[in-house]
């Protein structure tokens, strides 16, 4: 009866350290969140904020990142203030725009390495008008003391004109 | 899609589909991106193997015109021909009153496509 119990105990156990604790995979996608978190803005948001969520977005990065983005002839490495400063340009220029990831799938490489894909969903208003626009990104994360952070972002570019 | 689907309505994806036919010119499908959450949806004008270009607005197929009832604002688009390769399709929105740069369209691989769509 006793072996019982404690077989099921372990069980439960096993369960919620599955489920509760945090793992590599689980530790990225919340970055991912709130990465998306801090890139999107509510209208009325003060100057102050814009400037701390766009520093902590950019403080999920490596010192450079590499951004590549085809259809834009983009393809090189950004350092921590570009990537600030960047944000906070398209903060100004879309005061209302939600970033959503869906889809994501995790491969990891190397222990210190992992690669995402995932769809990029942006929502928001320009001029009153709604969008909704839609990307495919292959992006990179490194381990480094501890914390996993974006190394790189390529836009996946699908449909070929 | 407008104006055959509005912005904002509501429609399903039929999935078996093309599980036992063939994707035709015209068929309106749904295109994935990394999963099922996120789709595109297009119309197919152009099949694996055909040449397709734009000249005003107008779609050429191997150099034949193809009529598309289904736009109704067109504006001058012109696309020098192209051959579509294998595996893939040619897909573009039935809104083609917006500016060619501005319009996601283009050939992708077949196996993008989830499904149809109903109604």
């Amino acid at each position: 009866m006793n072996k019982k119990i404690l077989l099921v105990l372990i069980l439960i156990l096993t369960v919620v350290a599955i489920v509760f604790l945090p793992n590599d995979k689980k530790k990225i996608l919340r970055n991912l969140d709130t990465l998306a978190e801090y890139c999107s803005s509510a209208s009325g948001e003060s100057t102050i904020a814009l400037l701390k969520k766009g520093a902590l977005a950019a403080k999920l990065c490596t010192p450079p990142c590499m951004v590549q983005i085809p259809s834009h002839d983009i393809r090189r490495d950004f350092s921590k203030k570009e990537l600030t400063d960047h944000i906070l340009m398209m903060k100004r220029r879309l005061p209302e725009i939600d970033f959503n990831f869906y889809d994501t799938g995790i491969t990891f490489p190397e222990k210190t390495q992992a690669e995402l894909t995932t769809t990029l969903k942006l929502t928001g208003k320009i001029n009153n008008d709604h969008f909704t626009d839609a990307y495919e990104l292959t992006i990179h994360t490194e381990k480094i003391d501890g914390d996993w952070l974006f190394s790189s972002f390529s836009v996946i570019e699908f449909i070929e004109q | 899609m407008e104006p055959t689907y509005n912005d904002a309505s509501f429609a399903f994806c039929w999935r078996p589909q093309y599980a036992f036919s063939q994707i035709k010119r015209f068929d309106i499908v749904t295109v994935r991106f990394t999963g099922k959450s996120i789709m595109l949806l297009k119309r197919v004008i152009g099949l694996p193997g055909e040449t397709l270009e734009f000249r005003q607005g107008i779609l050429y197929i191997n150099e034949k015109q193809i009529q598309e009832p289904y736009v109704r604002h067109r504006r001058p688009w012109n696309l020098a021909p192209r051959r579509i390769k294998p595996d893939h399709v040619y897909i573009v929105g039935d809104n083609r009153g917006t500016p060619m740069s501005s319009h996601v369209f283009g050939q992708v691989q077949i196996n993008r496509i989830i499904g149809g769509v109903v109604p």
